[in-house]
């Protein structure tokens, strides 16, 4: 429980003396912020004393956000006939044929008997999962505690706020708290290691548009397009044929204000000036890639901007890394069958060549890639799609992956079946902090801080997943 | 003008209904006090102001012709909208009420009561914004007389005129800011009067019509939305009725469909027909556009209703995505409000206005709609309403919000049911009022004054609930939207697709081709990063609620919407594009810099009348003096020195913060 934090913070053997301080200074500061404090304003509160030990090695995150929540019952589908035939049942129209289906010949951590496929369009995918650098998380999603179907209809256990609501669960998702949250999860990983990179800057990185995920209470987004820092174009020569509206163009938007708007503004304009100018100059220097990506295929783009800024990471400086990128188009309630299937495509081609830059680059086992959503969707179908669900599969991807296998509990594949909250939404047997505080714990995140980032992940007994074996 | 004093026999005296009337203690006891004392009447040891706290006051708002004053209606700011201060207040009084205040004599201030007592036993004082009266002109009843704002028009009469700066901000309110004969017109009109003009102005070609005309709505383009831009910003850009294209496209933003999420023939028929719907009730009652958004069939493709059916007894189940979004997204939201739009908690924890089962029971209501006769080779049917097929429709029992509709209800009076529900929920005034105050006003009103916009959209003065014009007439006359904010997080970030419109406005932008050819501003990192009708989802560009993460903005517990949008790609891409539009036009649609010539050889004369158009004069000292320092070093011999002076001096000022957040 997020309210004994000092509690599960005892000092343990071997700690070095530095660090015992650090962490009773932490303490102190969490104990005089009180059990009422929100647990988000911690890190805040405890300012730059929030910093993980000291890193010598490079890892990175990176979170590839599927917008609009994605079709989990066609994206990771049962293959072995008995359950295939159960889905083609519910889903009817929408159900994909198994002759189709791309079968996922590994099946540790299914239950006997079951196999499971990926859809057809994930043939990339699929050879990053035979060659052990993929796995699959069934029934994900956003909980407060564990939950079972009868704690869930009788409302005994606490629920996450506004399930359904896509806004509202994209937001729980990237912060476990719904809209209006003001830090995320992943901007909380940064603000740990805030001090480990020279230019904190660089430490939460955004390709997408802006996502509460990547911002920390320290740790600010970092906004850069596909083809890298957006260039002011005033920074260099003259404008309108002068160099002092040049000049003038920099002073007016870069100065202060006591206008919160304003402020706030400034505070971005500066940051892009300084940081394009370094980032710029890190890219140029950078060995140019030879893994393709598909430059019709904005998640592609997005994910080779990363691959390029991970190549670039000595020269920024940089030993941890959060990153964010996205693909929009996944709440089809209607054109299911015509339009999951492109987009399913753009996501396995947009990984799998992201897969093959990282060990171009040889830092595979140093990159950890996973898929988050708003939420799953119903198997029953409405004729034409799906609606919104709950719990989901997703992937996670890299070289220190245990890949292969599949984490988690499968659901089973029914309507009003034991894991059904109605018509098909299955009830998360995983939750997103268990997810996020094992990636955590990959990245270096001790496990006393845990809390600091995932505040409810002391109701979970199993903290993390044997995602890295 | 009031002329005359009512002075007559006191009727009972009517408490006062909201406790914002009570005047504070400390003003009302020294206020009655020196009164007590003047005229001899005082009760010996009785301290008048115990009594008078006592008792309640009287509201007595005939007794000095606060409700004769055509500004009467304290929920709008008064045609002079400046409110009085105290001093003007009473010498007018004097002026007008002599036998009762006769004047001159001298104020006495006590806190924020500021009084005059005189020789007929009469005081009157204005406390806060009260103007209260006692003596015998009251029956020595201590009354509120009105509001400093019941008095301005009295008060400050036809020698009050509105500034150049207050209509240019006015302007950037109701419209898209303006040039300066907008700037003279609302100045010659006032703020109501201009704004009742506005409405009533006429409406220009529709976008299916033009579509049509220019040869768009042609097998052709079947699967593009070609035209569809230009038929947008033609009328965002040019046409006269620039107030119903403001809220049209703030509607937009409330009422989302996208281009990119429109997978139908004659989607760009579609998307024509949906705009000119919004701009059709734009001025109309929310009752009628909350059911033509409805049936549209923009709206049928974009959220599903098209063809959504009921369930099979198989597995498949009606589509729930309308029903969800509508109650979220379009009238109710998630949580239930008060009609100051805070929420309703319970243990503070915010309730929730439904549930899943109320979501799944309204599905069904909203199941048997579908095009009117889908043709391949003419978009006639993206012009009209879905019909309804009742063999599609779900026939069983349904209930949502707590009702409860027999099963075998008729589907067309369903659909009109649930819309009155939704239309009359106690939610849907402040939920939608608090939206159009952060499309044109600001970002953090006031609870008081989403009040006032709720009560607007609950009646007009017919009492007719949905009125859309009483509703703006209250979100842009309210004093909050007319008086400056001076607090530092108030007013809001202009959107960019909104300052892109202002600078075609204000400069007189114009299409040499009249095809306004002007594109898809999407782009971040090169463009706008936002461009009608182009959200990325039906959340639109960016949430009424959103904080921007780790900034003062969200310790401060601030909404800022626009700032979703905003980062250091768009920040940076934007200066860019408006370094080439404001100098090489939008594509072909070029400005029209030829009243700002004149004034090219005076850099500060230029800054000024820049900084009026765009900024309502918002940029300060220290902002012009850097811009005219750097213009003023420009040479200005030939036309192009003198065009890149004035292309120098309106970028400048686009790009500035003053100018970016509208105060």
């Amino acid at each position: 429980m997020r309210t004994e934090i000092s509690a599960s913070r005892h000092v343990t053997q071997g700690v070095a003396n530095l660090q015992r301080r650090e962490f009773l200074r932490r303490g102190a500061v969490l104990s005089a912020a009180g059990a009422a404090a929100p647990w988000a304003l911690s890190l805040s509160a405890m300012g730059e004393a929030a910093a993980a030990g000291p890193v010598n090695d490079y890892k990175a995150l990176v979170c590839v956000f599927l917008y609009g929540a994605n079709d989990n019952g066609n994206t990771v589908v049962p293959y072995d006939a008995t359950n295939h035939a159960a889905y083609t049942t519910i889903r009817a129209a929408l159900a994909t044929p198994r002759d189709q289906l791309l079968a996922l010949n590994a099946t540790t951590g299914l239950p006997s008997g079951t196999q499971m496929a990926l859809a057809p369009q994930m043939s990339g995918m699929r050879a990053v999962f035979d060659a052990g650098r993929l796995g699959v998380l069934l029934n994900v999603g956003t909980l407060t505690t564990p939950t079972t179907l009868a704690q869930y209809n009788a409302k005994s256990v606490p629920l996450p706020p506004k399930l359904f609501s896509h806004n509202d669960q994209q937001s729980i998702w990237q912060s476990s708290l719904a809209e209006g949250a003001t830090s995320g999860w992943g901007g909380r990983l940064g603000d740990l290691f805030l001090n480990q990179n020279s230019t904190s800057t660089f430490t939460c990185m955004n390709v997408s548009g802006n996502a509460v995920y990547v911002s920390g209470q320290q740790a600010v987004q970092y906004q850069v397009s596909s083809s890298g820092a957006v260039k002011l174009r005033a920074t260099s020569g003259s404008t309108f044929g002068s160099t002092a509206i040049s000049q003038a163009l920099q002073n007016l938007t870069q100065a202060t204000s006591s206008h919160l708007f304003e402020a706030e503004h400034t505070r971005i304009m500066k940051r892009a000036v300084e940081a394009e100018a370094q980032l710029s100059s890190a890219l140029a220097a950078a060995p140019t890639l030879i893994t393709g990506f598909n430059a019709a295929n904005s998640l592609a783009t997005q994910l080779q901007m990363v691959a390029r800024t991970i190549s670039a990471r000595t020269a920024l400086g940089a030993k941890r890394q959060v990153f964010f990128v996205s693909i929009g188009g996944f709440d089809l309630h209607d054109n299911l069958v015509t339009q999951h299937p492109g987009l399913l495509t753009s996501v396995s081609e947009a990984l799998t060549s992201f897969d093959a830059a990282l060990m171009e680059l040889g830092v595979a086992k140093q990159v950890t890639t996973f898929t988050a959503s708003d939420f799953g969707r119903t198997l029953s179908s409405n004729g034409d799609g799906s609606d919104h669900g709950w719990g989901s599969h997703h992937f996670v991807m890299g070289g220190a992956v245990a890949g292969g296998r599949f984490y988690g509990k499968l659901p089973a594949m029914a309507v009003n079946g034991p894991d059904d909250v109605g018509q098909g939404r299955f009830l998360p047997t995983t939750s997103v902090d268990q997810l996020g505080a094992t990636l955590a714990t990959w990245f270096g995140v001790p496990a006393s801080d845990m809390p600091l980032v995932f505040p409810n992940i002391g109701n979970f007994n199993q903290g993390t997943l044997p995602i890295f074996g | 003008m009031v002329a005359t004093a009512h002075i007559e026999e006191p009727q009972s005296a009517t408490p006062l209904a909201r406790g914002a009337q009570q005047a504070p203690l400390g003003a009302w006891g020294a206020f009655a006090a020196a009164s007590a004392w003047l005229t001899g009447c005082g009760g010996g040891g009785d301290p008048v102001a115990e009594r008078l706290l006592a008792q309640p006051q009287a509201e007595r708002r005939d007794l000095m012709g606060a409700l004769a004053n055509p500004s009467g209606n304290s929920r709008e700011a008064p045609l002079a909208w400046r409110l009085p201060t105290p001093d003007e207040l009473l010498n007018w009084a004097e002026r007008t009420f002599p036998s009762a205040f006769p004047g001159p004599v001298p104020s006495v201030v006590s806190g924020d009561l500021t009084y005059r007592v005189y020789s007929t036993g009469n005081a009157v004082g204005v406390s806060g914004s009260q103007v209260l009266v006692l003596g015998p002109i009251s029956k020595n009843q201590l009354v509120v007389v009105g509001t400093l704002a019941d008095f301005a028009n009295a008060v400050l009469g036809e020698n009050q005129v509105v500034t150049p700066t207050e209509a240019a901000r006015f302007l950037a309110q109701a419209a898209f800011g303006g040039s300066a004969a907008d700037v003279a017109a609302v100045q010659a009109q006032g703020f109501s009067g201009w704004l009742t003009n506005q409405m009533a102005e006429r409406r220009g070609q529709s976008h299916w019509d033009w579509m049509v005309a220019n040869g768009y709505a042609v097998a052709a383009n079947i699967n593009n939305v070609q035209g569809v831009e230009n038929t947008l910003w033609r009328k965002l850009m040019s046409s006269s009725d620039m107030v119903r294209q403001r809220v049209t496209l703030a509607l937009s933003e409330i009422f989302v469909i996208s281009l990119d999420g429109l997978p139908v023939q004659w989607r760009g028929m579609v998307a024509a027909n949906f705009m000119d719907i919004l701009e059709t009730h734009a001025l109309g009652n929310f009752r009628q556009l909350l059911e033509e958004v409805t049936l549209s069939p923009g709206m049928g493709v974009y959220l599903n209703m098209r063809g959504n059916q009921k369930a099979d007894g198989k597995g498949r189940e009606p589509d729930e995505n309308y029903a969800r979004e509508v109650m979220q997204l379009f009238t109710i939201g998630l949580v239930q409000l008060n009609p100051d739009g805070t929420p309703k908690t319970a243990g503070g924890v915010p309730l929730e206005t439904y549930t899943n089962d109320d979501i799944r029971g309204l599905a069904r209501v909203f199941t048997g709609w579908d095009f009117d006769r889908f043709s391949a080779s003419v978009p006639d049917h993206a012009g009209r309403p879905m019909v309804f097929t009742a063999s599609r429709h779900s026939p069983e029992e349904k209930k949502f919000l707590g009702m409860t509709l027999p099963a075998g209800t008729d589907g067309v009076g369903e659909l009109k049911t649930a819309l009155d529900a939704l239309f009359n929920h106690p939610n849907t005034g402040p939920f939608i009022g608090q939206q159009l105050i952060q499309r044109l006003v600001c970002s953090n009103p006031s609870p008081a004054y989403v009040a006032r916009v709720a009560a607007a959209f609950a009646r007009n003065e017919q009492g007719v609930r949905g009125d859309m014009q009483a509703v703006l007439r209250a979100v842009l006359l309210d004093t909050e939207a007319r008086t400056p904010s001076t607090k530092p997080g108030g007013g809001k970030l202009r959107e960019p697709m909104v300052r892109f419109i202002q600078w075609a406005r204000t400069f007189g932008a114009y299409s040499p081709t009249e095809l306004w050819n002007v594109g898809n501003q999407s782009s971040a990192s090169t463009r706008l990063g936002q461009s009608p009708l182009r959200s990325p989802s039906v959340f639109n560009f960016f949430r009424p609620g959103y904080i921007p993460p780790g900034t003062s903005l969200g310790t401060a517990g601030l909404a800022a919407p626009e700032f979703q949008i905003t980062n250091e790609s768009t920040v940076v891409g934007y200066a860019n594009w408006m370094q080439t539009v404001v100098s090489s036009g939008a594509g072909e649609v070029k400005a029209d810099y030829a009243s700002l010539l004149l004034l090219v050889g005076d850099a500060g004369a230029l800054f000024d009348q820049v900084n009026l158009l765009l900024a309502a004069g918002q940029l300060g000292a220290a902002s012009r003096a850097t811009i005219v320092s750097a213009v003023g070093s420009m040479a200005s011999a030939t036309d192009t020195n003198r065009l890149n002076r004035i292309y120098a001096t309106v970028w400048l000022v686009l790009c500035a913060p003053e100018y970016l957040v509208q105060k």
